[in-house]
């Protein structure tokens, strides 16, 4: 599901990471139409207001820009910055991570410690399969 | 209707049943072209004020105003250019869908026959089947229908959702967003499914015992409306709660309270003026922000 309407994170924002992550995977390059505000609407089941707030948002960094009757297309560098915005998320997530091993006392070295664990176990199988039971 | 007229305004609105007000001093507005879920918990006054926006009851006192009509005194003018979906669906049991839906068409000049069709498609309803044999979620789509194909300026559904799997939420959620997707209308729903509401919602109005407590866009509810988790210092009692909290609970040296328009200005000054160990910000779902509005109402502040 690309978007979770039970999550405390707003719709436009999850709709806004939802488009950039297919720029940046390039399901869509640059030049490309991006799906009409209606059509991903209907897709995602979300009322057509917050596409269009998610699509000014990223007009608004340089992703897409709307021609008039067109439609949306990815930006020329929309890709390039697609993927600093999908770092950005992936450095909030290493920052929760952080704030959890703070929290609970854990020290910097044990919270790298567990990083790095991480990075082996990503790369030796790519996907959430990866992932570590809890114990 | 002019631009800026909203398409709702309640203004001290007071409904009494015998000694009981369902309604309680309720003020509200809905700008034309915003999508609005009207929260609140059972017994809030949700069906009572939304059938005095459809003129099926009359205010004691105040006044509702539906698209700058009187439902009550414009009752016909008001009721065409609006779809209803009442909480206990009225449809005649006798009819076939096909009847239902050449009977409504009658009342209404705007019908729109193509999209009747589409959504009779979108819907799979079966035209030759009778009312009383529907499933619960097969009436809830016809209802719909009826509601929708006359192209109604404004939209206002008495939790269409409630008792429904997924799939028809899902369908029902489809049906109104391809009405609402050619031509802006304005939305009034009540629910108590969240994520119906994150899903069509611009903004939510929660109410409490017939009186508005909040009216906001999901967006900056969702992004300012945080919890706080302070740890007491040992002997420490919690002395000021911040502006803006809407419920709070303490227990031992936990001590929680959930704080709208909240911003890191918020968290100096709660660390500044109690004596703590430690403080942490907690994101909140829309659900659990609804149960701290409602929360807050009934328990007493522990300061």
């Amino acid at each position: 599901m690309a978007v979770n309407p039970d999550s405390h994170i707003p719709l436009y924002e999850q709709i806004v990471d939802h488009v950039c992550g297919l720029i940046a995977a390039g399901v869509y390059r640059s030049g490309e139409a991006v799906p009409s505000v209606r059509a991903l609407a209907m897709e995602l089941h979300v009322n057509p207001n917050t596409i269009q707030r998610a699509y000014q948002e990223l007009e608004r960094n340089g992703f897409v820009h709307t021609r008039k009757g067109l439609g949306v297309f990815v930006a020329v560098g929309g890709i390039g910055s697609a993927i600093r915005q999908t770092e950005t998320t992936i450095f909030n997530r290493f920052v929760d991570g952080i704030d959890l091993g703070r929290k609970t006392k854990l020290g910097p070295a044990r919270i790298e410690t567990v990083f790095r664990r991480a990075m082996r176990a990503g790369k030796r199988s790519p996907g959430s399969g990866a992932k570590e039971t809890r114990k | 209707m002019n631009d800026n007229q909203n398409a709702i305004e309640i203004v001290d609105l007071w409904k009494r049943f015998g000694k009981t007000s369902a309604v309680g001093d309720l003020s509200m507005r809905v700008e034309p072209g915003r999508v609005v879920g009207f929260l609140g918990p059972n017994g809030a006054g949700k069906t009572t004020t939304i059938k005095m926006l459809v003129g099926l009851l009359r205010a004691d006192t105040g006044s509702v105003s539906v698209l700058g009509l009187d439902p009550f005194v414009d009752g016909l003018a008001v009721r065409q250019r609006t779809g209803y979906v009442p909480e206990k669906h009225a449809l005649p049991r006798w009819m076939r869908v096909s009847d239902a839906i050449s009977f409504c068409r009658t009342f209404y000049p705007t019908w729109d026959d193509k999209l009747c069709d589409d959504l009779v498609r979108l819907f799979a309803l079966d035209l030759g089947k009778k009312v009383r044999v529907l499933s619960k979620g097969t009436q809830v789509k016809l209802s719909l229908l009826l509601a929708l194909a006359h192209r109604p300026e404004l939209l206002v559904l008495d939790e269409p959702m409630a008792g429904l799997d997924p799939l028809v939420r899902e369908e029902l959620v489809d049906g109104i967003l391809q009405t609402v997707g050619n031509h802006p209308r304005t939305i009034l729903f009540s629910s108590h499914t969240f994520a119906d509401v994150q899903r069509l919602a611009d903004e939510v109005a929660i109410i409490h015992e017939g009186r508005l407590l909040t009216q906001c866009s999901v967006e900056q509810l969702l992004t300012r409306t945080k919890r706080l988790r302070a740890v007491l210092a040992d002997g420490a009692t919690p002395d000021a709660a911040p502006e803006g909290t809407i419920w709070q609970r303490r227990n031992r040296r936990e001590w929680l309270m959930t704080v709208r328009e909240f911003s890191q200005d918020t968290l100096e000054r709660v660390r500044n003026q109690n004596r703590l160990e430690n403080i942490e910000v907690i994101d909140l779902s829309l659900e659990d922000i609804f149960k701290d509005f409602i929360r807050g109402q009934r328990s007493t502040p522990c300061t």
